[in-house]
């Protein structure tokens, strides 16, 4: 049971760094991201293909990084002339387009198959141990990220991405380049989800295609949406809760004597449920976005997402 | 001739502009000089705001030239033409609604904007965003979300802010429509002070008053061409403006048969 709480708070961990960089996305430079899995992707994959040709985690980082960074400025261009909607569905369709296209490659990525032997961190410590260091590091990258997107959004920076993020035009005719201030973000962000992936590597050992289904994009959103938009404490309650949420469910299952696949059908159901349920009655969150001097939110306040449609709807 | 370029700010050359068959503008010709107020007037559909539109980059000629302080501005994003010096606002402001009042205007100024510098220096508070929010009537409203603001405080917001990138030519948009009149006389008198400053402006405004008030000359604009280009007492007189305005004596015509 201890080893089963360790494993979940370390998913939970690198779901918080997950939710943090879409929160960094959504709730602050408004871009709409429904590929954010794909990022992930790069890091799990950066790790995986470096360890497959024989190079060490440095380089399996670097080459994580590189191809996060490569997706995000290729999300980027594809922002250039899309509406804040559309563009959220070109991102879904490219994260699916790089999902099958590793799953075909079987040469390079092993396909399906995926590549399993990764290197475990801390992997020669006995067996509590282990884990226990392997959930301190996640502790520490979680909140280096979290410190890492305190400062960033609450800089002069930060305040433009707002500004961009409410009202474009207004920002446009004030001199901002809306495309170097997203392309930025989403550099940046990409590279927190791909440390994710990358330590994810190397804790689970095993990288596949199937870790990077659609439905992982909207478990982070729901994550995101459910502790409170544009707030960065919010992304990570979200995550932690999401994450014990779902670790109770087996639970729950024996207690009704349900049978298996039950378990994945109610994680489903709380990821929609959850998202509907704070959509129709708490937009803000569990932890709303502060605005100006250190005030709440009004209860009217709506997230990015739903502004955004709303906007270009009239 | 070099002498007289450096005296002129914004030049259109031959600008034309039209929607689809609907010629909006056609060969407008006009110039705004160092330190002017130069009022754009026009009946609406006169093509006042796509001419602005076009002059801050946020819409393109079909045809035409516009130089800014001698530089051509055709094929320059919108952004760039703001971060030169030419600086515009809306017709209908819309503001945050997640920012208050002096968030927004401390944005306004891109300086220490960068995502580099977010990790270099703390965000000091900024003693020009005070002076604005006091010259501006703001400082009782500072703390609420800038989209609460009633219509008339948000041009007065949105002038604040164009103002804080420190334009050379500020270009505005209806500044006075929903505005109480007595904000409309503070507005004149704050931009009077700014054009002391060396801010040269071209407005839009349908006010007569307001355009009397504060513009040394006037350029009326009429189905997509330049009817008068003369200072504001003058255009009582001016045959083709009072036609554009009131209408010509109607006259039935002939129809044969």
């Amino acid at each position: 049971m201890f080893e089963f709480l360790l494993h979940v708070a370390i998913m939970a961990c690198l779901y918080g760094m997950l939710a943090l960089s879409l929160n960094l996305q959504v709730g602050f430079a408004g871009l709409i991201n429904f590929g954010q899995i794909i990022l992930f992707g790069a890091g799990t994959y950066g790790a995986a293909l470096a360890f497959a040709n024989g190079f060490g985690p440095v380089a399996g980082l670097a080459l994580g990084v590189a191809f996060s960074t490569a997706i995000a400025v290729a999300f980027a261009q594809l922002g250039r002339n899309l509406g804040a909607d559309y563009w959220g569905i070109a991102t879904l369709a490219v994260a699916e387009v790089l999902r099958i296209l590793i799953t075909n490659e079987v040469d390079l990525t092993g396909g399906a198959q995926g590549i399993a032997g990764i290197p475990l961190i801390f992997g020669d410590w006995p067996r509590p141990v282990g884990p226990l260091m392997t959930l301190g590091l996640c502790l520490v990258i979680l909140l280096a990220a979290w410190w890492f997107c305190r400062r960033l959004t609450e800089s002069r920076f930060g305040l433009a991405l707002k500004l961009i993020r409410e009202e474009p035009m207004l920002a446009l005719s004030l001199g901002y380049d809306l495309n170097a201030a997203r392309t930025a973000t989403l550099v940046v962000a990409g590279a927190m989800a791909a440390l994710s992936g990358f330590v994810f590597a190397h804790y689970v050992t095993f990288v596949g295609p199937d870790q990077l289904v659609a439905a992982e994009t909207f478990l982070i959103w729901a994550m995101v949406i459910i502790g409170g938009s544009g707030n960065h404490l919010g992304a990570i309650v979200g995550a932690i809760l999401m994450q014990f949420l779902f670790a109770f469910v087996p639970f729950v299952k024996d207690a009704f004597g349900a049978p298996a696949e039950y378990v994945a059908a109610m994680r489903l159901t709380l990821v929609g449920g959850g998202l509907l349920v704070f959509l129709m009655w708490r937009t803000q969150g569990l932890i709303p976005e502060r605005i100006g001097d250190a005030r709440p939110a009004p209860a009217t306040g709506r997230p990015a997402a739903a502004r955004m449609v709303e906007k270009h709807n009239g | 001739m070099a002498e007289m370029a450096a005296e002129t700010v914004l030049q259109g050359t031959g600008i034309a502009k039209a929607f689809g068959a609907h010629q909006v503008l056609s060969d407008v010709r006009f110039r705004v000089a160092d330190g002017e107020i130069v009022g754009l007037l026009g009946p609406n559909g006169s093509g006042k705001s796509t001419l602005l539109n076009i002059v801050s980059g946020f819409s393109r000629a079909d045809a035409g030239e516009i130089r800014f302080r001698g530089n051509a501005l055709s094929g320059l994003a919108a952004h760039d033409i703001a971060r030169r010096g030419l600086v515009r606002t809306f017709q209908l402001p819309s503001m945050p609604t997640r920012m208050s009042v002096r968030q927004v205007l401390a944005a306004g100024s891109r300086e220490g904007a960068g995502l580099v510098e977010a990790f270099l220096r703390r965000p000091a508070d900024d003693p020009e965003v005070e002076t604005l929010l006091d010259q501006f009537a703001l400082s009782a409203v500072a703390h609420q979300p800038a989209s609460s603001l009633s219509g008339g405080q948000k041009k007065l917001l949105s002038i604040a802010l164009a103002l804080r990138t420190r334009p050379s030519l500020l270009c505005l948009d209806e500044p006075t429509a929903g505005v109480h009149p007595q904000l409309r006389s503070r507005m004149v008198e704050l931009l009077r002070a700014f054009n002391a400053r060396g801010v040269a402006m071209l407005v839009v405004e349908h006010d007569m008053h307001f355009i009397r008030e504060l513009c040394s000359r006037c350029i009326v604009l009429d189905r997509g061409e330049i009817i008068a280009d003369c200072p504001p007492a003058q255009l009582a007189e001016n045959e083709r403006v009072v036609e554009a305005y009131l209408g010509k004596s109607v006259e039935r015509p002939k129809v044969l048969s």
